[in-house]
């Protein structure tokens, strides 16, 4: 990805970081983040949506809404954490397909306690992306090749394995967890699904990582200029691996998490269809293709911007076969507004300079 | 020796032979009139999603859109056909432009907006993709006109009358990338486009222009495969993605822009044309062919870049 028009402008990643001194609300609403302009983004759409569609606003609506977007915010952090440096994991599907099978057999098959077979599905969803990150780094091979490879690789191994056969018998419990929700039903406003505190869960971890710790300004550093980094004194190579190894580790916890909510097994869940979201959601927030900045609140914001789309048009009932186009047509139009609105912050300041 | 070992496209040539003489001695049928035929045909669409992706790749950019915009234009031709009775030729005619305009549209995007390429076509592909199930409400053309889809599965001998399409397209893409101003333009400016912008070539002209010949071509592929299976299935291009990437990038198209080679992507094609087919021979399960796939492209850049070390290219 070394393209000329990546026209990106590239703020220095210190200030990309900690973008919230004090404003005022309506100058935040303009000149706010990435992250405050989605969030308007968002408001707005949930009041057109609340106002078309009554059932929008429904405590069935909005508890499948958030146990579905819990899922696609983790899969987005997943592809974050690689875009941190720069590089790209298009194996987060093939990943989670594979982890989504793993954790079935060691469930169902084996009889494994859940908590054993949850750690036993993170860490081969961590083996798995510790591989690409190994081989990227070992053959010099650009990332998205390495891990479309793998993609296919993965899941090609994991259908000769399974035969794509589904695993319906998991243990009682895990399903009832995808279910089950944290505190109280206030009025219409439905309980937080316990599979949304696992994802905020996640989203703290990496928050901390990112901002907190030596080891996520290394990857920041690694993504916003890897020969700076390299010359630094910061292993290049070993923090690639690290984050190919976390994006593993993530993807199977949005797969473990996925098989919970849908209390099965099933082959056919994930791989293809976690490619658009795993990349929207960190790049509408405000995660640079180009590596160097991330966003976690951006990634929980654009996969909440994803899944509000999605969820509006289809208590909309306009057509289920359309949605993909909607879907497309929304997000490259919340990009341009974004994109619009940091270019009129960056032409005011100019302005004022 | 030295000097074929020096050819980005040695190693796949090898292995076709040699994947070939193994195939002959150990499935006897192989070599029969109608499996071959079978062979070229399934390279027929697979060579066109290659070339697609590989002008993309020319540029220095990436076309995730492909296959939904293949599949777009498969329903459009197909639903032309079917449900409005238009002719066969003005039919493919209006499919094909409406593959160029959709490929006009990612480039368009690209180069006004800003927003990288990989993102935009990664939206247009869900746009497209939309936009052919909200047509075909998942449910196929049939009745398509038997001139057409004798086309697509008539054959001389072992060669079939598709391969003539594709066949063609090498010809007249290797011709605009050696000759043509504008072929050579879309090279500069995958090679460097900073450079290429101060020697006068238009950056965001050619990165159009490559969105647009992607398309077209993306849109003949399309076209083939409705001839081929008979009818206008909204799944068609759904499982391009991995091949468009595959085969330029085994043939020695480098992702950073600027290098493509016509003839490994075509060897490529064949190469993985020649796997699958082996795959059903010898009756193995066809998952195999997408876990060999993924080996295939790991070994390839692995060679690649093993031989232009020997060869001093790095």
């Amino acid at each position: 990805m070394t393209s000329a028009l990546d026209a990106e402008p590239r703020p220095s990643s210190a200030s990309a970081m900690d973008p919230a001194p004090r404003r005022t609300l309506t100058s935040l609403l303009l000149r706010g983040s990435t992250q405050a302009g989605l969030f308007v983004i968002l408001v707005v759409l949930w009041v057109v949506f609340a106002n078309l569609a009554p059932g929008f606003l429904s405590k069935f609506n909005l508890n499948s809404l958030l146990r579905s977007v819990a899922v696609d915010i983790v899969v987005g952090f997943a592809q974050m954490v690689v875009l941190a440096t720069g590089g790209m994991n298009l194996s987060v599907g093939a990943i989670g397909v594979c982890a989504v099978m793993f954790s079935g057999y060691l469930m169902q098959v084996l009889g494994l306690p859940i908590p054993v077979a949850i750690a036993g599905t993170l860490a081969l969803g961590a083996l798995l992306g510790w591989l690409n990150g190994f081989a990227i780094v070992k053959t010099g091979v650009n990332s998205f090749v390495v891990t479309l490879a793998s993609a296919s690789l993965f899941s090609g191994g994991m259908l000769i394995l399974t035969k794509a056969v589904p695993l319906n018998g998991l243990p009682a419990e895990f399903g009832a967890f995808g279910k089950s929700a944290v505190g109280p039903a206030i009025g219409s406003m439905p309980a937080i699904p316990s599979l949304a505190v696992v994802a905020l869960a996640i989203g703290l971890g990496l928050y901390v990582l990112f901002k907190h710790s030596t080891l996520g300004r290394q990857i920041l550093a690694v993504g916003a200029n890897a020969r700076a980094a390299e010359m630094s004194g910061i292993p290049v190579d070993r923090t690639i691996v690290f984050v190919h190894a976390l994006s593993g580790a993530l993807a199977a916890a949005a797969a473990l998490m996925l098989t919970a909510r849908l209390a099965a097994a099933m082959p056919a869940v994930a791989g293809d269809d976690w490619l658009l979201p795993s990349f929207l959601a960190p790049v509408i927030g405000g995660t640079a293709l180009s590596g160097g900045i991330v966003s976690v609140v951006g990634t929980i914001l654009g996969a909440l911007l994803v899944s509000t789309i999605r969820s509006g048009l289809l208590v909309l009932e306009i057509g289920n076969f359309w949605l993909p186009l909607f879907l497309g047509a929304f997000l490259l139009a919340a990009i341009l507004v974004e994109r619009g609105r940091a270019a009129y912050v960056a032409r005011e300041q100019a302005r004022r300079a | 020796m030295g000097a074929f070992f020096r050819l980005q496209w040695s190693g796949i040539l090898v292995g076709i032979i040699a994947g070939g003489i193994a195939l002959a001695l150990s499935a006897p049928a192989f070599l029969s009139e109608f499996n071959l035929f079978v062979l070229l045909r399934s390279i027929c669409v697979s060579l066109l999603v290659a070339y697609a992706q590989m002008v993309m790749l020319g540029v220095g950019q990436m076309n995730l859109s492909v296959g939904a915009l293949g599949g777009l234009v498969a329903v459009v031709t197909g639903g032309l056909m079917d449900a409005l009775g238009v002719p066969t030729l003005p039919a493919i005619m209006i499919g094909v432009a409406a593959g160029g305009a959709a490929g006009f549209v990612n480039g368009w995007l690209t180069v006004r907006t800003g927003i990288n390429g990989f993102i935009v076509t990664l939206a247009t592909a869900s746009a497209f993709a939309g936009i052919n199930l909200g047509i075909t409400k998942a449910v196929p053309f049939y009745n398509l006109p038997a001139d057409f889809v004798a086309f697509g599965n008539g054959r001389v001998g072992l060669f079939p009358l598709l391969l003539i399409v594709p066949l063609l397209v090498t010809v007249v893409l290797a011709l605009f990338f050696a000759r043509a101003v504008p072929g050579r333009h879309m090279l500069a400016v995958g090679g460097n486009a900073p450079a290429a912008q101060l020697s006068g070539v238009s950056v965001p002209r050619a990165i159009i222009s490559a969105h647009v010949l992607s398309g077209l071509l993306a849109a003949v592929a399309g076209v083939l495969a409705v001839a081929q299976l008979g009818s206008a299935q909204p799944t068609i291009g759904s499982d391009w993605l991995l091949i468009s990437f595959a085969a330029p990038i085994i043939g020695g198209a480098s992702l950073a822009g600027g290098a493509i080679s016509i003839v490994g992507t075509l060897l490529a094609v064949v190469l993985i044309g020649l796997i699958q087919n082996a795959m059903v021979l010898v009756k193995v399960d066809p998952y195999w062919v997408q876990f060999l796939l993924g080996a295939l492209i790991l070994a390839a850049v692995w060679f690649n870049r093993y031989r232009a070390i020997k060869v001093g290219e790095i």
